[in-house]
């Protein structure tokens, strides 16, 4: 009896938690895998398992190696830096919780936690990725409202609650990366810009002084790489940890595209 | 936004492999990728979409099986069919249209990475089914016409499918009904004729309904999620009603027997395109 009160309590509790990482050296070597035991502590997050790896980087058969290399900053899932492959599944490590892994209703303590670098983005090292390529495509799409100038422009336009609502659900995105990750359009090496920038697109769409370069992110929006390789997998509106109306999104910029393509094909711009 | 990205001293110098984003221009396909997106999206609903509802349609038909001289409603609709100004433009036109679909269809699946595996979930089996299917129907639809329509023998398998057959003279412009018996010949050759075609028409349906769900969205008909879901739903009935129509259609071919259904007249006319048809024929559910 007491030996089956103290499986149950370990099952529910372990003392350590196996955590296998998916290592790179350089950008251009391949990547190995290695495993690390790290203690179990109540509410920890996946930063503070890579924290205790840094502090103590020797492996579970006891080879001391070089520290797990990651990227974070705000550590409260804002900033969209920290997100990697948990298990699996494109998340934010600073968000997710040890224990919802370790005893999610299963029990399960055996199977190891596996952090993987998201796999649609260059590696830098170990779990730290170059997502620059999202930056580069919102500045292809011009995801921003041009106030530059030398007169004053008055006050700013006035915006009905519904567009605000809208717009505020879509100011939330934090270039994380989750849903080009999980996008089975959106590879490592082909030109789709997914659902962030499409989401964007429409951000500033609707904007009422971003709509002064609505045509230009329209023009982007039908270019190769554009919504039309959208796939309609509808996985992105599904891990967006900061949850935008994403299809949605993706629903309006194909009806502004598809009137947009009309009109010049008549007009001829 | 500012842009840094901490590259530790000891990883080297950042290489990034990934190839620059967006170069300016490269071809025709490039140039007009846009268009030739929607015109992939609209040749799926149009040509080949609508042709689809009424080609089960009209096999539908074939449940009421045949009148005393062999006419039937499917013979009528065959024949109405077939009564079209210029039919063979009009064919050549929906072999384009498919080729087109099928052709861009098989080069914007290239590069793909499908996870259904990993983001379990019913969107993304809906996405990983259309593509599977889209192999499926493209198989099934290049056998399917050049089995019967353009009568090619294909691995000895040899079922021509003509309108009306001359019971005398073979002439395959007019005569006795031939579109039921020779549709049940080719559905009875084999039970492995039967497996293909519920394959094959099933992944076509699913293909096209999904695909109609889809195209709302790709085209900005369906923006919020009710709408979506309500889209969704009619489209599911749009599947649920095409497949019905192919059952009956396979209940029609099947209960149609060869040897006791058919006039002495249609038999002289099988006889005449099919000579081989009474050794082939009790195959499968004739026994």
């Amino acid at each position: 009896m007491n030996a089956s009160q103290s499986t149950t309590s370990s099952t529910k509790t372990p003392s350590t938690v196996r955590i296998k990482v998916k290592r790179q050296d350089r950008p251009d070597t391949d990547p190995y895998w290695q495993p690390f035991d790290v203690p179990f502590v109540a509410n920890a997050n996946i930063i503070s398992c890579l924290q205790q790896i840094a502090s103590k980087p020797v492996t579970a058969d006891g080879r001391r190696v070089a520290p797990v290399a990651w990227d974070c900053n705000c550590l409260e899932e804002v900033c969209g830096a920290c997100t990697m492959v948990i298990n699996g599944v494109a998340r934010q490590s600073c968000s997710t919780l040890l224990h919802e892994l370790v005893s999610d209703g299963t029990g399960t303590t055996d199977e190891p936690i596996v952090l993987e670098p998201m796999s649609k983005f260059p590696v830098l090292r170990d779990l730290f990725v170059d997502r620059s390529r999202m930056f580069n495509n919102l500045k292809a799409i011009k995801g921003w409202v041009p106030i530059d100038g030398t007169t004053s422009l008055g006050s700013g336009p006035k915006e009905d609650q519904a567009s605000q609502d809208m717009r505020y659900a879509l100011s939330r995105c934090m270039t994380c990366g989750c849903c080009l990750e999980a996008c089975p359009q959106f590879t490592f090496d082909n030109d789709f810009v997914g659902a962030q920038v499409i989401g964007q697109a429409l951000y500033f769409n609707m904007h009422e002084t971003g709509a002064e370069l609505k045509d230009d992110r329209l023009e982007a929006m039908e270019a190769p790489g554009g919504i039309a390789d959208c796939g309609n997998a509808q996985n992105c509106v599904k891990v967006c940890p900061k949850e935008l109306p994403l299809t949605e999104a993706i629903a309006s910029v194909g009806r502004q595209t598809t009137v947009h393509a009309i009109k010049s094909f008549f007009t001829g711009k | 936004m500012c842009i840094r990205v901490y590259v530790p001293s000891h990883a080297g110098p950042a290489i990034v492999s990934q190839p620059e984003p967006k170069s300016p221009d490269i071809g025709f396909m490039d140039r007009h990728h846009f268009l030739l997106r929607r015109l992939h999206s609209l040749s799926g609903i149009v040509p080949v979409g609508v042709f689809v509802i009424m080609h089960l349609f009209t096999n539908a038909q074939m449940m009421w099986g045949q009148d005393e001289t062999g006419e039937s409603t499917f013979q009528h609709e065959v024949d109405f069919i077939h009564a079209t100004p210029a039919l063979l433009f009009v064919e050549i036109a929906l072999w384009g249209a498919i080729a087109f679909h099928a052709g861009l269809g098989v080069l914007y699946m290239t590069g793909i990475v499908p996870n259904v595996m990993k983001y379990r979930n019913l969107d993304n089996w809906r996405y990983t089914l259309q593509r599977v299917t889209a192999w499926v129907a493209l198989v099934f639809i290049f056998v399917h016409i050049a089995t019967l329509r353009w009568r090619w023998s294909m691995f000895g398998w040899f079922t021509p499918f003509y309108a009306r057959v001359d019971a005398e003279t073979g002439w395959t412009h007019g005569g006795e009904a031939m579109a039921l018996p020779l549709t049940a010949y080719a559905l009875q050759y084999s039970w492995l004729v039967v497996v293909f075609y519920a394959v094959g028409v099933l992944s076509v349906v699913f293909h096209w309904a999904n695909g109609l769900w889809t195209a709302a969205i790709t085209w900005g008909v369906t923006i919020s999620k009710g709408a979506q879901r309500r889209w969704g739903f009619m489209c599911a009935g749009l599947g649920v009603a095409l497949t019905a129509f192919f059952l009956a259609a396979m209940v029609g071919a099947l209960k149609y027997d060869l040897d006791s259904d058919m006039t002495e007249r249609q038999q002289k006319a099988l006889d005449k395109v099919v000579p081989t048809w009474r050794g082939d024929a009790p195959d499968s559910s004739n026994e």
